[in-house]
């Protein structure tokens, strides 16, 4: 029979490159008996004999918490290994000796310890003794580098001798302090002279019962009954109670510090305590000031960035549009229908298709700062801010998603477990500016702010964001109010964008918009350029839109608005994009709206697109995941919210002098 | 109370992984490393992130954002894990 081998180890530690490079071409892939869980499987020959390689599931720790670790555990704890080769990465020692240590726990002496990624040691400056840390541990170490298959005849040569007993391991046992010991030492006792004794390590189960693991207690009950395990269980509730903390954690904690202890021994970091570049950037960042500056800053020459490059083009495609619709003109008799493809189709969906350059460009600097890892550092500056206004931390995902688009930022919603953070957190989404409205404030800004079009951006979404935060406090403060929970985030490496990836991402994304344009756009400036001329054509006083416009107008001109305003934000609930549109049918031209309007309206007009009711997508989409209360609050209170801030924005610009 | 334990403490106070680093005076790479032995613990739990939520849209044929990738990793806190 087939002595067998398995690899064991943490997830991305080059397990699978090692079982390559161990098995060749023979292997054979299927799934561990009774779960998805794919199990490999292949020979390897060495000196005329051959092995059967078992690719185990990566897992940090033996604790059986998922499935995969459940299946590792299993297949070690049952003895079916002749060599266990636990691969290590030696630039992440520490968290991969954990795992080491639930292995050597088990009682198991035939391990070898295959220290892979030895190559990157000494470009993050870590020096590792492996002699040395072979004589601490116990065991065979081979220093590795899978991919370039360097130290896998070593390798090899290890398993043979280990699997025959040429050499002999004394694996290092990691030690507890005396209570938790003498703890450990009690319920070795009490299972002593047991049938478990004879299938299982005593120290093992009693750690593991200790812990309160599940699928050990399951065990104990089937082999020593209830009443003894009860006595058991009895003792532990008394140990949990003397130490008033969870035991598992107690025994985790106590195993991090002993490996920490033996680290010491054999690893010596040339920078301290292994900080590279990477890290200090981090904590630039990151910084609760600094990143703050950093993240105003990115986001100001994103902005630069984007109008600088995307206003020629946007005017170019501008002027396209209205010169295509000149061209048509003439050719349709109908005046009617040339009224609809002239005034209404192309001058509204051109409108805002002129948009795609802008639209392209800001998906494009996303995507690269995505890429680079800097969107992840930008996420733990917003959050320690979310977290200073009350917003549960895991609605910082959903906030997140908003930047995109609200409909799914308010279903994901769905992640948090309390009701009143979900209910918080749908309420404050729609204010978080999405794609849509970006196409608004970079046409309001691009057409009246030419020297400053990337700072009033910029200023604009500022103040949806700060008005976030501030409902977010009055929700969780005075309407609903709930427990938060802490979440942290976890960096990505740093890393030169894929071009590629990024053009691609950022014209998947951008596609969208071209499709938006065609279907809901499209239909909109249709019912727009009907409304508008009829009965009668616009400017007379009597078109539907007007008369629409008109009653809401003495409400308007509060915030130094007019009818035009009117029309374009009842349009802009169906898509905010409408907005954009309507001005586009109403006017004609992009060069007639500038001369129709001041700067401080078109801010105002801005602020009030951003603030005042989602569209109507978003608000169907808070219904559907609370219910019509919520919905109608969240329009009430926009509604509130967009007036007061843009009577103020409009009366304090003239006082200033805008 | 050992490294892990304080790790986890920090966590639930709400600091970041470079908060944690700096008042731990360990490098970020330990840091999460213990965030992985501590959701195989079942103290944290990995959060999905956005791309399940922009496909379960009904919108998502006609969204124009999509959904903001994101790169970096969320963990939750488990509060009742933790409190048992």
């Amino acid at each position: 029979m087939m002595k067998v081998v398995a690899l064991a180890g943490n997830p991305n530690v080059g397990k699978t490159t090692i079982f390559n490079n161990l098995t060749g071409m023979r292997q054979h892939v299927g799934n561990w008996p009774g779960v998805t869980v794919e199990k490999k499987e292949g020979i390897l020959e060495y000196k005329g004999e051959k092995f059967l390689v078992v690719d185990l599931p990566g897992t940090y720790s033996l604790t059986a918490h998922s499935v995969d670790e459940l299946v590792a555990r299993n297949f070690l704890l049952k003895g079916s290994a002749n060599v266990v080769v636990d691969v290590v990465d030696a630039t992440v020692l520490m968290r991969n000796l954990f795992l080491t240590m639930e292995i050597f726990e088990m009682g198991l002496k035939n391990i070898i310890i295959a220290l892979n990624k030895i190559d990157l040691t000494e470009k993050k400056g870590i020096e590792i003794d492996v002699r040395k840390m072979e004589s601490v541990l116990g065991v065979p170490v081979v220093p590795l580098n899978a991919k370039e298959g360097i130290g896998i005849e070593e390798l090899k040569k290890r398993i043979y001798e280990v699997a025959n007993r040429k050499i002999g391991t004394t694996p290092i046992m990691p030690k507890y302090d005396p209570a938790v010991e003498r703890e450990i030492e009690h319920i070795s006792r009490a299972l002593k002279r047991t049938e478990l004794a004879e299938k299982y390590n005593l120290r093992w189960l009693a750690i593991k019962l200790l812990m309160r693991d599940e699928e050990v207690i399951k065990l104990v009950l089937r082999y020593l009954g209830s009443e003894k395990l009860n006595e058991i269980m009895g003792h532990i509730g008394e140990v949990e109670e003397k130490y008033k903390r969870a035991m598992d954690l107690i025994i985790a904690s106590q195993k991090y510090e002993f490996i920490d202890s033996l680290m010491h021994r054999f690893v010596r970091y040339k920078h301290e305590q292994g900080e590279t570049f990477s890290d200090q950037l981090d904590r630039i960042l990151t910084h609760p000031i600094y990143g703050i500056l950093v993240l105003l800053g990115v986001f100001y020459f994103v902005f630069k960035f984007v109008f600088l490059f995307g206003m020629p083009l946007q005017g170019m495609l501008d002027e396209a549009f209205s010169s295509f619709g000149q061209w048509l003109a003439p050719h349709i008799l109908n005046e009617s229908l040339r009224g609809l493809v002239v005034d209404g189709i192309i001058a509204g969906v051109g409108a805002v298709l002129s948009f795609f350059p802008l639209v392209f460009l800001l998906f494009l600097a996303m995507a690269i700062l995505e890429d680079v890892g800097y969107m992840a550092r930008a996420a733990v500056v917003m959050e320690k801010i979310m977290r200073k206004f009350g917003l549960p931390g895991k609605s910082f995902i959903p906030l997140v998603l908003a930047f995109g688009c609200n409909v799914p930022a308010v279903m994901a919603t769905r992640t948090l477990d309390e009701e009143k953070d979900r209910i918080v957190t749908m309420l404050v989404n729609p204010l978080i500016p999405c794609s849509a409205r970006l196409s608004v404030i970079s046409f309001l800004a691009g057409a009246f702010f030419k020297k400053n079009q990337a700072f009033v951006a910029v200023s604009i979404y500022i103040i949806s964001i700060f008005l976030a935060l501030l409902m977010a406090c009055f929700f969780s403060r005075f309407l609903v109010k709930g427990e938060s929970s802490p979440f942290i985030i976890e960096l990505p490496e740093y890393l030169v964008p894929s071009w590629k990836t990024v053009i691609l991402h950022s014209w998947e994304r951008s596609k969208e918009f071209v499709k938006k344009a065609g279907t809901i756009i499209l239909a909109g400036s249709i019912v727009i350029w009907y409304l508008s001329n009829y009965p009668v054509p616009i400017g007379t006083g009597l078109s539907y839109s007007e008369k629409l416009g008109m009653f809401f107008e003495p409400y308007m001109k509060l915030m130094g608005l007019d009818w035009k305003a009117a029309v374009s934000l009842l349009f802009g609930i169906i898509a905010k994009e409408n907005v954009i549109s309507t001005y586009g049918i109403i006017y004609g031209s992009e060069s007639a709206i500038v001369n129709a309007m001041t700067p401080l309206q078109a801010y105002v007009l801005a602020l009030v697109t951003t603030l005042y009711i989602p569209c109507i997508a978003t608000i169907g989409a808070i219904r559907a995941e609370s219910n019509s209360k919520w919905a109608l609050v969240v329009v009430t209170y926009m509604i509130g919210l967009a007036s007061f801030v843009g009577i103020v924005a409009y009366h304090l610009g003239l006082v200033l002098g805008f | 109370m050992g490294k892990l334990e304080r790790v986890l403490k920090l966590i639930e106070e709400g600091r970041s992984i470079t908060d944690i680093s700096r008042d731990l005076d360990i490098p970020l790479s330990e840091v999460e490393g213990m965030i992985k032995i501590l959701e195989s613990m079942g103290y944290l739990q990995l959060i999905e992130t956005g791309d399940s939520a922009c496909e379960r849209c009904p919108l998502k044929s006609i969204c124009p954002g999509s959904c903001i990738r994101f790169k970096g990793r969320i963990y939750q806190f488990r509060a009742n894990k933790a409190r048992k």
